[in-house]
């Protein structure tokens, strides 16, 4: 690996093994899909809490003409 | 069928005239002052010179970390072996076969990256979101030259919802929703499962309770 | 180096196919476990290369 001068001895301070504690990865795991389920679920009821709010409007606007 | 060893016809100045990539030329899917930095850097020179889409196996079998630029700016491997896959423009089979293999966890990266910038929107969602269930670590070095740890469904989720990754910034991906919408994408189903579900009907509980 | 002689004098470079792909990451997994394997062996060769020398 001539190509790179850097301190190889930095890059394995971070180690990247994988199944070293398999229970505890899979948790951290859990824990990240959980967050993306919930941020997705936001996404949708914010979607809709804003049609519900236009619908509001639309209906509004046409009592006031009446 | 033939690559140029170097890349030539991608960074002719008088026009380029081979197949594009969301109607241009591949590696301008990268900016410029990153192309500028990538061809001039040592790796490019001497790593990515002459290599296909078989020995680029090698390159990427090397790869520690995954990141943009770091230091004086210098690109990080994984940025020149995605110009060089902008390049090659492999074929999907290959490209997915990146993916999928299991031996080398920076290939897949590398690949998922590569799909990201490359497929078209749907095809994005549907190849890269079964990859949020896989947890397995990667090593990414920051701009200062530090490295931390990441996961590959960390970095899938980062390629499906950020505008910048790997300093790179990704064309505007449409909302999932938008494309579900559309028809074009059902939703997702998270790879929890009925272990989502047990956890719904506890929340569900705890609100009952709290209620009554 | 065989991508080498690939590419000849021409500057050009032969495309690989989805089975020389295979091939390659089948051959450089083998490779990464032998290295893995290899380890041990290779310290003590070397040791004993220092012992013969002096």
């Amino acid at each position: 690996k001539d190509w790179d001068d850097d301190d190889i001895e930095e890059v394995e301070m971070v180690d990247d093994t994988d199944d070293l504690d398999p229970e505890t990865e899979r948790a951290a795991w859990k824990l990240r899909e959980l967050k993306r389920v919930k941020r997705e679920r936001e996404v949708i009821e914010t979607a809709e809490k804003e049609r519900e709010e236009i619908e509001r409007r639309r209906n509004l606007s046409k009592e006031e003409r009446e | 069928m033939t690559h140029a060893a170097d890349a030539r016809r991608h960074f002719d100045s008088r026009g380029y005239t081979g197949p594009q990539i969301h109607n241009q030329n591949p590696v301008h899917l990268l900016e410029k002052p990153i192309r500028d930095r990538i061809i001039t850097s040592y790796y490019w020179q001497e790593q990515c010179f002459a290599i296909n889409e078989a020995t680029l196996c090698d390159r990427a079998a090397a790869m520690s970390f995954i990141g943009g630029t770091y230091g004086q700016q210098k690109p990080s491997p994984f940025l020149c072996l995605t110009m060089k896959l902008l390049q090659l423009m492999p074929e999907r089979d290959i490209v997915l076969e990146y993916l999928h293999q299991t031996e080398f966890k920076y290939l897949t990266a590398l690949a998922a990256f590569y799909i990201r910038l490359t497929f078209d929107s749907k095809d994005i969602f549907q190849t890269l979101e079964p990859m949020l269930a896989d947890y397995r670590k990667l090593r990414r070095r920051a701009r200062d030259g530090g490295y931390s740890l990441t996961y590959m469904d960390q970095f899938v989720d980062d390629l499906l919802t950020k505008d910048r990754v790997c300093a790179t910034s990704l064309w505007k991906l449409p909302q999932r929703t938008i494309l579900e919408d559309l028809g074009h994408l059902e939703a997702r189903d998270s790879p929890l499962g009925r272990e989502l579900d047990e956890i719904d009907d506890q929340d569900d509980d705890i609100m009952a309770n709290g209620e009554s | 180096r065989q991508h080498q002689i690939a590419i000849g004098q021409s500057g050009e470079v032969k495309r690989a196919t989805l089975e020389e792909v295979r091939e390659r990451l089948e051959w450089l997994a083998q490779k990464r476990r032998e290295e893995k394997e290899g380890i041990g062996n290779v310290v003590d060769l070397g040791k004993r290369l220092e012992v013969r020398k002096e």
